[in-house]
């Protein structure tokens, strides 16, 4: 057993840091906040030349053709400090199911170029209504030319700027039937396509979209004609993993900013921080944040092994989702008033912590998942 | 990153589970149950304990020359962890006592001590708490006054579970009590419990298991018992119990795997408890927690394999685990409902009333080996460098 990084990840992890404390302040995580667009091209660009975008592409594609568990360590450095802009969209959601199921065609197509930094992707899973659930009922309709998209889809993350978006629809079944789902990679933006941006608390970017009578042709299918649910299933548990990871990296900033307050912050003549009550909340906090870290690497780790990893992705992602929100309140609790400030960065945690322990299911969601398992 | 078992560690729990499951005959599974917190528990148990000894498997990390079986550490957190699967601590005599004796005790006691140890035919009781003497056990007052002979003796030890079954007293007492701080003038020692002069009395807790008074009059230990150096003793001791906390979650997982059975098999006014979606959650959480504690708890392997020392590991499962097993069980008494109050001997009693016994018995889970509110001290101390007060 190794619970620790590899060498090439821990120059990995530390390159990260550097860049991120020079590129991504919080004032500029601030700016993108209200951005419309929600990210700079002067920082996609520098991070599409990091090798980031193509971290885990073979060479021929402009990749790095690093592993699995890279990509959730550079994730975790991400969330520590709140990248803003359509990163986890392109590199996780847009690109896994390239990866793994596209055709030669599609792969020479998109991710060439998502690795210069030149198309941004997405996943359009959730339709007003369902919660990551196959009541799928977006509909493609065949036709001569290839298929008919029409339907609503809510929640989709960086489809303002999306150049594709994948997009599971119904060719076959009805609503609720796993068998008949397929996914398209939808050519974005277009006129038969209506994008909403959401107002939402962490100021991350996700619309509500509308597809009338979308033409696609046949080989923007990705994967299976009606198999698709498998590969969606499967992206979804990698990006529910790169998710955790974002959320451990933050659960670890926001211990030792609370920390180091507590260390400085005199009261009573005192540091706050030789008061075992005060000590109690940090104690509590790093034990929640390194049970995250741990849960979320060895998940990480089953599914790179190609092991059945369901049970054990669900158990990261409900215990991360729960923790981290402790961790946040305690950090707040213990940073007092000044915490509670919009100008504190306590306050972009914890709208992040809200925002991600939603997003593929939330603790409710995988406890149900793994009691199924447990009384099957 | 490699959260994996290679094929000899898999092969090896299997064997150890496969062995304790064969030899675990319901006398021994009895004790286990009733002494928990106190292996060896009775007679049935120490003859176990020493078939176990007998296979290394007390001490399958430890040297050749020891008695070990010379494996790598996480071999003794594998067979920690079956072994806790069927409710057997690891006794004081091989968890606290021989690593202690390993690192800082005179190569006579070393050799005295260790292989007997290993094979499990030697059993140590704790005699480090006094009345006065809780949580700040720099305040211990057992005074040890150097004559000719030896060590003498004098004043009383609390809480000394299993002192009345157990070989030796693993003692703490104070050989100099004019020096500040108080801790400078501890001294740990050895002492055969059928010593002249020493007399126990039993006093039971809320979970009906037998921990002791221990009173010394003019005890004589002979000095070559002292472990390592005179006045070192609270240091040596500090140091182990980082060692000492560590928490397996086999006991935790076998407990969960009866509650699921029982969940699925029981009906309350015509639905199974396994449908209630609050009952699910909860089995669900506690399945979450227990991977948890398990990776916490192998973290320690992981940790020493490099030949770093554990500086807060060891605490962190210590509070992680013994919360858990508090929340496991007073789940399991709460789903039960009203059967949950029945006790062992009751035909109505689920599962023989072990749930019911947990539930009291887990009490002491968060107080012994540092009460978690020290714990979570040493945290803030040793893992964030907050001030002391």
């Amino acid at each position: 057993m190794d619970f620790t990084l590899n060498e090439q990840q821990e120059m990995l992890r530390t390159s990260a840091r550097q860049f991120l404390t020079k590129n991504c302040p919080k004032t500029l995580v601030r700016q993108m906040v209200a951005d419309e667009k929600g990210y700079t091209q002067e920082l996609w660009e520098k991070i599409a030349e990091l090798g980031w975008l193509g971290l885990i592409f073979p060479a021929e594609y402009g990749g790095a053709e690093g592993s699995f568990l890279d990509l959730v360590v550079l994730l975790e450095e991400m969330g520590r400090f709140c990248f803003p802009g359509p990163f986890f969209s392109t590199a996780v959601l847009g690109s896994l199911p390239v990866l793994w199921a596209g055709t030669r065609e599609q792969k020479d197509k998109l991710l060439g170029k998502v690795a210069k930094g030149e198309l941004i992707l997405t996943l359009a899973f959730n339709e007003p209504g369902t919660y990551y659930s196959s009541n799928i009922s977006t509909k493609a309709l065949e036709d001569r030319n290839g298929y008919v998209i029409s339907g609503s889809k809510i929640f989709v993350p960086d489809a303002h700027v999306a150049h594709y978006i994948i997009c599971p629809s119904r060719t076959n079944g009805s609503a609720g039937s796993e068998r008949g789902i397929t996914l398209f990679l939808v050519s974005n933006p277009a006129k038969e396509i209506t994008v909403i941006p959401l107002k939402t608390v962490a100021g991350d970017k996700q619309s509500e979209i509308t597809l009338d009578k979308v033409k696609v042709p046949k080989d923007s299918i990705l994967g299976e004609r009606d198999g698709g649910w498998e590969l969606l299933q499967k992206t979804l548990q990698y990006a529910m993993i790169g998710k955790c990871a974002e959320m451990v990296g933050g659960a670890q900033q926001v211990l030792e900013m609370a920390v180091a307050y507590v260390k400085e912050r005199q009261q009573f003549g005192r540091p706050v921080g030789s008061f075992q009550a005060v000590q109690h909340h940090c104690a509590n906090m790093f034990l929640d944040a390194e049970a995250m870290r741990f849960i979320t690497y060895k998940a990480a780790w089953k599914v790179s092994q190609g092991l059945p990893s369901a049970k054990e992705v669900s158990m990261a992602k409900a215990w991360v989702s729960d923790a981290y929100q402790r961790v946040v309140l305690r950090g707040h609790q213990v940073q007092g008033g000044v915490g509670f400030t919009e100008a504190h960065d306590m306050s972009l945690y914890f709208k992040r912590a809200k925002a991600a322990q939603h997003l593929f299911g939330d603790a409710k969601f995988h406890r149900e998942k793994i009691a199924e398992s447990l009384v099957a | 990153m490699d959260f994996g078992f290679s094929k000899e560690e898999l092969d090896f729990g299997k064997e150890v589970f496969d062995y304790l499951q064969k030899e675990m005959t319901e006398p021994v599974a009895v004790e286990c149950r009733h002494w928990r917190a106190a292996a060896p528990g009775g007679p049935y148990t120490r003859e176990f304990l020493n078939k176990v000894g007998n296979k290394g498997w007390l001490t399958p990390s430890w040297p050749k020359e020891y008695g070990g079986l010379g494996l790598p550490i996480i071999y003794s957190y594998i067979a920690n962890e079956k072994m806790d699967y069927f409710n057997i601590r690891p006794p004081i005599s091989s968890s606290v006592a021989g690593p202690l004796i390993m690192r800082c005790a005179s190569p006579e006691l070393k050799n005295k001590f260790l292989p007997r140890i290993a094979r499990g035919e030697v059993h140590f009781a704790l005699g480090y708490t006094e009345p006065q003497a809780g949580s700040d056990l720099s305040a211990v007052d057992i005074r040890a006054v150097k004559t000719d002979k030896g060590y003498v003796l004098n004043g009383q030890k609390m809480f000394s579970t299993h002192s009345h079954i157990a070989d030796y007293h693993w003692l703490l007492a104070r050989t100099n009590s004019e020096v500040k701080p108080r801790h400078k003038g501890i001294t740990l020692f050895i002492v055969d419990l059928k010593s002249p002069g020493i007399s126990i009395s039993p006093i039971w807790t809320m979970a009906d298991e037998r921990t002791n008074e221990v009173f010394y009059e003019n005890v004589l230990v002979p000095a070559e018992n002292l472990v390592g150096q005179e006045n070192r003793g609270f240091y040596y001791i500090m140091e182990d119990l980082e060692y000492e906390r560590t928490f397996a979650v086999g006991h935790a997982e076998h407990i969960l795997e009866q509650l699921i059975d029982y969940a699925k098999k029981t009906a309350r006014d015509g639905k199974l408890l396994s449908s209630e979606p609050a009952i699910r959650q909860d089995l669900a959480q506690l399945a979450i927690d227990i991977e948890v504690g398990r990776l916490f708890f192998y973290r320690l392997a992981d940790v020493l394999r490099r030949g770093t020392d554990l500086m807060f590991e060891g605490t962190v499962s210590k509070i992680f685990t013994s919360e858990l097993l508090q929340r496991e069980a007073f789940f399991g008494v709460n789903m039960m409902g009203l059967y949950g109050q029945l006790q062992e001997g009751s035909k109505w009693a689920p599962l023989e009333g072990n749930i019911e016994h947990l539930s009291r018995e887990c009490v002491v889970e968060s107080i012994y080996g540092g009460t978690n509110e020290i714990c979570r001290n040493v945290i803030a101390m040793r893992a964030l460098g907050l001030p002391t007060g």
